[in-house]
């Protein structure tokens, strides 16, 4: 017993470790409250105090159809892009865990390097590549199509936004696939599983966590969406952000601008706590197979 | 009994500061005073580009001689001044903005100029407002594709609301604010009396704007107006002048109705609780003058708020000039007594228009 002491930490100490780890997050902790919830609260408290005390900013959003449509607008275009970015960063994350060192350096590559270019620059040639005598349309003509209308469309809304969120899915994707212990697929294979069997009850399964993790910061992001909805959308894609951007620097009205952010947040948290319970007994299940 | 000495007292010391203050400063626009602002700072603001570089251009005459070490910010958003102005810390001294904000602002945010400091007496008629003065002059104008139409080309704002005899894709200014000239040409095009507009017309006049069609495209910088009329893609456009001749010079097919151009101006104005109004004063006095305005044009080939100014331009810039006398006499003037109330009620109405209700 006394030579086992040693090495069980009493309470005390434990807590004094658990202590000592928390003090090391003191400085996100004091970054997060300055940058995020200092304005936060600040936005918070203007959309209910301007003009004046009360409810008034949240009665006009809830008054004004447009606010509506655009909010729910803006929903489902983050929702659609979520979905692209699922569908386009699957295969690849999966790839990535499949080849060589030298090949997978490759494909980080090409993960990073657009994402180190500026989301404006990006989205400009998105433009270039989706407008009417785009380069698409153009192939698509000289191919004896039809052109199609992308730029100005939620499609090419869609399309642009997935590109510039796709990081974000695929990093969280690989870092859950390349734990993912293959010799479990080979086993349901030799138990006799086909293929698609194989992954659909062994691999998908374990690799969700990945899919949750990307899915949430892609939809999140998406939600905030300013530069590329307003560059490359129409009227029929405006997001909410260019609404909060009209009522503050062209209104200077911030309390409703601070009122369609907080709507946003709020419905956001809703969101998430709606699809928490789906992806806790996901995670539970992915456990127990 | 010691009353009318000291009358008197005021009265020749009044005298003495109204005559000096005559005798030294009676402002002429371009007039720098040598060393006047050694040591001084002066934060200009406006909307950065080859805009706000030939700006700088303009001005430099005026910091070489007055000594003033000038800083460049931007681009202009009234929010951010705002903030400045209610926090009491103004670091915008002089700033460039669009058209109505120093009418809307006017004593808010915009200080009531003192006209006894600034020489205004070159400025086009009906440009200097009580907060503001210009800071050039452009046009919105009505740019079409020569090869669609050929011989029947649209020559007014109505044809471009006529989406029969003009079939076509159109462009139009979706960068925020509504352009009131354009509303009320729709206004007149419906029917209305755009000198007698109720905010209830409003409605009217957006909807002749919503009746050309989800084809139409609203272009959200100066730049994709630029390059909508360069790849051919929409057939009429509603264009600023400067960007319209750019796209010209470069290849564009595009030609301009110049009847009822509508004319634009940016302003000029000092923001409520800068540090120094004097230095500001004077950098706006400067920036009115003769050469500075030619400077401004030649770099920017946004027409000059001197009419004193003979900027020397090529005939491809000259012809997007808006201050010749047959320009002067096509160019429409929106009814600012009318936009300037209703600003708010307007952008809300246009901003709905904008994001598809």
């Amino acid at each position: 017993m006394s030579a086992l002491e040693p090495t069980t930490p009493s309470a005390l100490q434990r807590a004094g470790w658990a202590w000592r780890s928390y003090a090391l997050t003191l400085p996100a902790l004091l970054l997060l409250v300055a940058v995020i919830g200092y304005p936060l609260l600040t936005i918070v408290l203007r959309s209910l105090s301007e003009p004046q005390w009360g409810l008034q900013n949240y009665a006009w959003f809830f008054g004004a159809p447009v606010n509506l449509t655009v909010l729910q607008r803006t929903f489902t275009i983050s929702a659609w892009v979520t979905v692209v970015c699922v569908l386009c960063a699957y295969p690849y994350a999966y790839l990535m865990t499949a080849v060589g060192p030298r090949v997978r350096l490759v494909l980080v590559l090409c993960v990073l390097i657009p994402f180190w270019v500026s989301g404006v620059v990006r989205t400009l040639s998105w433009v270039i590549l989706l407008q009417d005598s785009g380069v698409i349309n153009s192939l698509l003509r000289s191919a004896g199509f039809d052109g199609v209308r992308l730029i100005r469309t939620q499609t090419g809304v869609v399309i642009g936004m997935a590109q510039v969120l796709l990081p974000f899915m695929i990093l969280p994707l690989y870092s859950v696939m390349k734990g993912i212990d293959l010799r479990l697929v080979q086993a349901a294979r030799s138990l006799g599983a086909r293929p698609s069997r194989a992954f659909f009850t062994v691999y998908l399964p374990l690799s969700l966590p990945g899919v949750y993790a990307g899915a949430i910061i892609v939809f999140i992001l998406a939600l905030g969406f300013y530069i590329t909805p307003a560059l490359l959308g129409g009227p029929r894609s405006t997001m909410l952000s260019t609404l909060v951007q009209t009522q503050v620097l062209s209104l200077l009205q911030w309390g409703r601008g601070g009122a369609m952010g907080v709507v946003l947040l709020i419905a956001t948290f809703v969101l998430l706590a709606l699809a928490a319970p789906v992806m806790r007994s996901r995670y539970r299940d992915a456990g127990r197979r | 009994m010691l009353k009318p000495r000291y009358g008197i007292g005021a009265v020749l010391a009044l005298g003495v500061l109204t005559g000096a203050a005559f005798a030294q400063d009676k402002p002429v626009a371009g007039g720098v005073k040598e060393g006047s602002l050694e040591g001084k700072t002066l934060t200009f603001v406006s909307y950065g580009g080859i805009y706000q570089d030939g700006q700088t251009a303009a001005l430099k005459e005026f910091v070489d001689k007055s000594g003033v070490k000038l800083l460049n910010d931007g681009p202009t958003e009234i929010a951010k001044l705002q903030a400045q102005v209610e926090s009491g810390n103004v670091t915008w001294d002089v700033v460039d903005t669009d058209d109505l904000p120093p009418y809307v602002y006017c004593g808010k945010l915009f200080q009531k100029l003192d006209l006894t400091k600034l020489d205004v007496s070159k400025i086009p008629e009906g440009q200097v407002g009580e907060c503001s003065v210009p800071a050039m002059n452009y046009g919105v104008v009505l740019m079409y594709n020569k090869e669609k139409y050929k011989d029947n080309p649209p020559k007014s704002w109505a044809d471009f609301f006529d989406t029969e005899k003009f079939p076509g894709v159109r462009g139009i200014d979706g960068s925020g604010s509504p352009t009131g000239g354009l509303l009320e040409q729709a206004f007149k095009y419906a029917g209305g009396d755009p000198r007698s507009m109720t905010v209830a017309d409003i409605d009217k006049a957006i909807d002749v704007v919503r009746k050309l069609g989800p084809d139409t495209i609203f272009w959200k910088t100066g730049a994709e107006s630029q390059q909508l009329a360069e790849s051919g893609e929409a057939d009429m456009l509603m264009m600023w002048t400067g960007r319209a001749m750019t796209a010209v010079k470069n290849g564009a097919k595009y030609a301009p109705a110049w009847q009822d151009w509508l004319v634009v101006m940016d302003q000029m104005t000092i923001p409520v609780g800068v540090k120094d109004t004097d230095a500001a004063y004077a950098l706006l006095n400067a920036y009115l003058g003769k050469n500075a305005q030619e400077i401004l044009t030649e770099k920017t080939s946004y027409t000059p708020i001197n009419s004193e100014a003979q900027p020397k331009v090529d005939a491809s810039v000259a012809a997007f000039l808006t201050n010749t006398p047959e320009r002067q006499k096509q160019g429409y003037k929106q009814n600012f007594k009318f936009w300037v109330p209703n600003f708010a009620v307007a952008q809300e109405k246009w901003s709905a228009l904008m994001a598809g209700n």
